[in-house]
């Protein structure tokens, strides 16, 4: 047992790869992604994810060795102390940094598709946050927000036509919020008395998360919605319906138990 | 000196001998961990209770013996937190308040239990006080059932909401609040939160109604207490069992209370622009006249800058407490400045210090009281629901609890101050409101202009 140490931190690399190779097959892996432009979003993660695992094993294959080699129990030699290398110095100081700054600039475009470069689109729909919960706002039948015929709803099911780039305007009644749509690879922080945009395009239709990705209070836990990407047909009956509902002047006749 | 050496000594060769110096380490470390989480993790918490309302009871100065005679006689008839209960008489169903009460958790193929405490405890309160641990940081504060009002709702404004009434609030929320939508939780899981604030509201009710009984009835007799004891005493079970037979009953009722609009006088579907305006016109009229008289707290501009020194009900009681219990600091201080007491009045002074230190205690808990704020009608966030439905309860019943008054007849077959032509024409003008021009000339001159402050 002499080696106990050096064996015990040879299973942070093993333990390490593991839960990656393991993540996907117990579905704790990246949520499904159904979106047009996820896609470039998971690539970038999946680079850096390379880099960073190909150094970290080699870090630790290197700490694990070192640890083995030089096992105090084995190692009769005194310490021999040294200043250093300093052309090691200066290798290990320009490597990471061209790296970062390669990163840095390879994912610029990534980064403008997704917050820079808005579409010359109407809102689709206005969201708004409050503690604790997301409203929203359709334009109604004139397409325009904020007039008369504006459909809002507090139930946090949000409806959207599936393959269709939709722009969405995002605000916040109170403090800070974060809206967070992880199957669209899309995360837009949202700060009082800003107007915030987000924009994309749904391949699938279904429902899928909505949360608040910035801890907003005492019930952030419970600040999340559902959000059903459904055919336009299906998105224009949904907002009529929902315009019929809002207009409702008859209540339903009274249940007598 | 050789004494530690020696043990010191004595110490190492044991470790040597046993081959432990490698883990002497790693050995108390892992038995520590163990032993940190046996006593935090593992440890059970108290089990919460229901908090007595100690604003009534001092303010009525019930003694403590009757404060736990009522806790005792509360907890018999609806059981505890874990373990709430409802008579039969309360039409409450047992099985949904199992699921709703005790601690948050999943069991077998779905089912969940503590949906009180997963969702809504830490604004409304284990009691359903409103006063979680989030609640003092929310404006308004979350609503305390107990005294069984509720503000959106579509029966008339004295009597319970339905279960449809609470159940659309939890669906939709409550816009402008804190209050979250529970849209995504299944309906029976909704229901099942209905059926629970339902019961603490109950609750909360019976406990008001057993303060004021023992407060009005009981005391003392020829110098002897009477106790608060109905399984002993037939009277009193008597009476608790007319309270709760009249509390379930108007909860019961409910659904016989729904306002029915006339169905003769709704405003059609397919109106013209010219007739919606036309409406518009006749509401604007009825907003700034004498009848309706909107203004008043609404202000001249919609804005909800108009009156705005008074509370709710809520906010009212804890201001009337504050308020007694700074005049009486008052009496206090000014009859202890004074020499000349006679011996009734150093009695008094006594009682009052005594009296007082128990009311401080309580006033020293209470929320800052929070004015009610007439609502701004200009910004098309509607609490209650944004349907012209809605709107049309709102001026037709008032919004219970508030100072805001209904203008249609308080109950069936009574005369209110609008007909419903007229609150509806109210409705179309309201929902015109956020649309309207801020910087639009006022067309109808205030009748009462000169009530306004300016």
């Amino acid at each position: 047992m002499n080696r106990f140490w050096s064996l015990l931190f040879l299973l942070v690399p093993i333990g390490g790869v593991a839960t990656f190779v393991v993540a996907p097959y117990y579905n704790i892996w990246l949520p499904r992604d159904v979106s047009e432009q996820g896609h470039k979003i998971d690539s970038l993660f999946m680079f850096i994810l390379w880099l960073t695992g190909i150094v970290f094993i080699g870090t630790q294959l290197v700490f694990v060795y070192f640890s083995w080699k030089y096992e105090a129990g084995t190692n009769k030699q005194p310490v021999k102390y040294s200043h250093g290398s300093h052309s090691l110095e200066v290798v290990w100081t320009i490597l990471p940094a061209v790296t970062l700054l390669f990163i840095a600039i390879y994912q610029m475009d990534a980064w403008a598709e997704a917050k820079m470069r808005t579409p010359g689109l109407l809102p689709i729909v206005e969201v708004t946050g409050r503690q604790f919960n997301w409203d929203f706002r359709y334009p109604g039948p004139d397409g325009e927000l904020y007039t008369r015929d504006d459909i809002v709803r507090t139930d946090g099911n949000l409806y959207l036509p599936v393959d269709e780039q939709v722009l969405l305007r995002i605000t916040s009644a109170d403090v800070l919020h974060s809206f967070f749509l992880p199957n669209m690879r899309l995360k837009q922080d949202v700060v009082p008395g800003m107007d915030q945009s987000m924009w994309f395009k749904a391949k699938q239709e279904g429902q899928f998360d909505i949360v608040c990705a910035e801890l907003c209070g005492w019930g952030h836990y419970k600040m999340k919605g559902r959000v059903h990407f459904v055919t336009r047909a299906d998105f224009d009956a949904q907002l009529e319906t929902f315009r019929q509902e809002q207009n409702k002047v008859l209540a339903d006749p009274p249940v007598v138990r | 000196m050789k004494l530690k050496q020696m043990m010191v000594s004595g110490m190492k060769s044991m470790l040597q001998r046993t081959g432990m110096n490698r883990y002497f380490i790693v050995v108390p470390y892992i038995v520590g961990m163990g032993l940190f989480l046996l006593l935090t993790g593992c440890e059970q918490s108290q089990p919460p209770e229901f908090r007595l309302n100690m604003v009534q009871m001092v303010s009525l100065e019930t003694a403590p013996a009757y404060q736990q005679e009522i806790a005792d006689v509360l907890g018999a008839l609806f059981g505890t937190p874990d373990e709430p209960f409802a008579m039969p008489e309360t039409g409450l169903d047992q099985s949904q308040l199992k699921l709703a009460a005790g601690p948050a958790w999943s069991g077998e193929e779905g089912s969940v239990y503590g949906l009180y405490r997963k969702h809504c405890v830490h604004c409304h309160g284990v009691t359903g006080d409103g006063r979680g641990p989030t609640a003092r940081f929310l404006n308004p504060y979350p609503r305390d059932y107990r005294a069984g009002t509720y503000k959106f709702k579509s029966t008339y404004n004295a009597t319970k909401p339905t279960d449809k009434d609470l159940y659309a609030v939890l669906y939709h929320g409550v816009p402008g609040t804190a209050m979250p939508s529970f849209a995504l939780l299944p309906s029976s899981e909704i229901e099942t939160l209905v059926e629970y604030v339902k019961y603490l509201s109950m609750r909360g009710q019976m406990e008001t109604e057993l303060i004021n009984y023992v407060a009005e009835e009981l005391g003392e007799e020829d110098g002897e207490r009477i106790p608060f004891d109905p399984v002993s005493d037939q009277e009193q079970r008597g009476v608790i069992q007319e309270i709760l037979a009249e509390i379930a009953s108007d909860w019961g009722a409910s659904a016989e209370n729904v306002i029915q609009a006339e169905e003769a006088q709704l405003p059609q579907e397919n109106r013209t622009a010219e007739e919606i305006a036309a409406s518009v016109e006749l509401g604007r009229a009825l907003f700034y006249g004498n009848k309706a008289n909107c203004l008043k707290c609404h202000g001249p501009t919609a804005l909800g800058d108009g009156q705005r020194d008074d509370q709710d009900i809520w906010n009212k009681s804890n201001k009337k407490f504050q308020d007694d219990t700074a005049l009486l600091l008052e009496r206090v201080n000014e009859n202890q400045g004074t020499s000349d007491l006679d011996a009734a009045g150093r009695e008094r002074l006594a009682t009052d210090v005594k009296v007082l230190a128990v009311r401080e205690t309580v006033a020293a808990r209470l929320y800052p009281v929070r004015n009610a704020i007439p609502r701004n009608l200009r910004k098309g966030i509607y609490r209650g629901g944004r349907r012209p439905l809605d709107i049309y309860r709102r001026v037709h019943a008032g919004i219970p609890g508030t100072p805001m008054p209904g203008s249609g007849p308080a109950s069936l077959g009574a005369k209110g101050t609008l007909t419903d032509v007229e609150i509806w024409n109210v409705v179309d003008y309201v929902l015109s409101l956020p649309y309207e021009g801020p910087s639009q000339p006022q067309r109808a001159l205030p009748v009462n202009a000169q009530n306004i402050a300016n």
